[in-house]
């Protein structure tokens, strides 16, 4: 997922991704959902789940970065937004075949499998 | 201790780009006016906070350890603390914590950083790595990027425009032409702050804050030795924080900053005044957008209506609640560091009469609002005569 190595819990995540599933985490004591998941729920509940999330949405906010850090400068200029899923969470990640003009709050989206680099392979938001 | 704890000395360092000093020798250049200022040296001093926000942009591990000593501070009791861009406002925090448990009873809080030497790109990634490193950092956002975010979402739910956006970098660039510490000294016009390069649209340069060198100190005291030291201290009459999620996505809302109207009501309350109270402010606007969510936050105005109180002009001298009128973040610079401690040192002046050309009528009760990242941290101080 990052450029840190990973746990066998993010790669649990990353191999979903690469299957176009989003997996989220669930407290099994309170029930609370994270996606991104966790491994720890905040109520300090160490009893979670997998559960799969929706990948369809909309667009909650976006821009784009048209000054990158230095790690990403060969991608520039490339869109982030903020989706909102169908169940109400949130996730941020870039987003592809989208146009300045058609990018806007509201469009709907889907969430896909997107390899940014060889240690970066991610989900990205496409127009539905 | 019982009774308020003040602010007694005062000194900042010139923002900028500076080659010509390190971050001990601007540590330095902050501290010495500060010391002038109070009338009195390092041995009257108890103790210090140092705040340093990047370890890395310093080139030097534990640099709050080489700023005290570099100082004078000799073998007296000191830490460093870190809050990200909020980290100055932290050391003041921490500070007059110290003087209310008895500890100490004159604290100096030095806050620095150096940051120019690296280059934008770099600067943009190492600022990058202070998002989520799992979860967001890998998608390339960076932190114009996290603030551009809240300023679509802020124009989609409000109307806000980018031309309002504009005006806070205008009056920014206004009052920094006049502040001789601050990085850029010029004026801007509307036109050339609404055309100019994009960064992370819809922010561009001008909707963004400056890579700055600088330092600046304060000195704290407990009431009765302030009394002692000066005839004009300021008392620190509200302190709050808050803070918020490391993932900006995991939030409910895009269009204002938890951490700080948590931070603003706990000081409100403790001050025992209300917004209106309020005579001058500097607030967080290391991005345009985030001075127009900080007039809503700190309950200048309501929730939307930012975007129209720089319009119609009541964030200048004159309006209802000037705010940055040493240049904010955009103009005077934002040494991550010195940015909470150089806001203390504005808010005194000001409310010593001290600030020149820029000075408010009737200064009596100023606020500090310094936000770190994206509202992970925040600290809010309230300041009377």
């Amino acid at each position: 997922m990052s450029w840190l190595p990973e746990t066998e819990f993010v790669s649990t995540f990353v191999e979903a991704v690469k299957q176009g599933k989003l997996m989220g985490t669930k407290c099994s004591k309170c029930g609370e959902r994270y996606l991104p998941p966790r491994q720890h729920c905040k109520c300090g509940s160490q009893e979670i789940e997998w559960y799969e999330a929706p990948t369809k949405g909309q667009i909650a906010a976006h821009t784009i970065v048209a000054l990158p850090p230095d790690s990403m400068a060969k991608y520039a200029p490339y869109i982030v937004a903020v989706g909102e899923l169908e169940d109400g969470s949130r996730i941020l990640a870039q987003i592809t075949g989208v146009t300045p003009a058609t990018l806007k709050v509201g469009l709907p989206v889907q969430v896909a499998p997107h390899q940014i680099s060889q240690d970066r392979i991610v989900y990205k938001f496409k127009p539905l | 201790m019982t009774g308020k704890v003040g602010v007694v000395g005062i000194g900042h360092a010139k923002f900028g780009k500076r080659n010509d000093a390190t971050i001990r020798e601007l540590a330095f250049e902050a501290v010495k006016p500060a010391l002038e200022d109070a009338k009195i040296t390092t041995s009257e001093i108890d103790a210090s906070v140092v705040g340093v926000a990047a370890d890395v942009w310093a080139a030097q591990g534990s640099p709050g350890a080489l700023i005290h000593d570099y100082v004078g501070m000799g073998n007296k009791p000191t830490f460093r603390v870190e809050a990200a861009c909020a980290t100055g406002s932290a050391g003041i925090r921490a500070a007059w914590s110290l003087i209310k448990a008895g500890l100490a009873e004159v604290v100096l809080v030095v806050g620095a950083e150096t940051m120019t030497w690296v280059g934008t790109p770099v600067a943009t990634e190492w600022m990058a790595r202070a998002g989520d490193t799992r979860w967001e950092y890998p998608f390339g956002i960076t932190f114009p990027g996290f603030y551009a975010l809240m300023a679509t979402r802020h124009m989609h739910e409000f109307g806000t425009t980018h031309m309002q956006m504009s005006m806070v970098s205008v009056k920014s660039h206004k009052y920094g032409a006049m502040n001789p510490y601050a990085h850029l000294q010029k004026e801007v016009s509307l036109e050339e702050a609404m055309k100019s390069v994009p960064i992370c649209p819809p922010l561009n340069l001008y909707d963004c804050c400056l890579i700055s060198d600088g330092a600046a100190a304060a000195i704290l005291a407990s009431e009765e030795r302030a009394k002692k030291i000066t005839d004009t201290p300021v008392w620190m009459t509200g302190l709050g924080a808050g803070s918020d999620t490391m993932m900006i996505s995991e939030r409910p809302s895009l269009v204002g900053l938890t951490a700080a109207q948590k931070a603003a009501e706990q000081a409100y309350k403790m001050a025992g005044v209300t917004p209106n109270d309020i005579k001058v402010a500097c607030t967080h606007d290391c991005f345009s957008i985030a001075e127009i969510m900080s007039y809503e936050d700190l309950g200048f105005c309501k929730k939307g209506e930012g975007g129209k109180f720089i319009e119609e002009g009541q964030s200048y001298i004159g309006g209802k609640v000037p705010v940055n009128v040493d240049g904010g973040l955009k103009s005077k610079g934002h040494p991550l560091g010195a940015t909470g401690v150089s806001m203390t040192v504005e808010i005194t002046k000001q409310l010593r009469g001290e600030a020149g050309k820029r000075q408010v009528p009737n200064a009596e009760i100023g606020l500090t609002h310094n936000v770190g990242e994206t509202g992970q941290y925040c600290m809010v101080h309230i300041y009377q005569r």
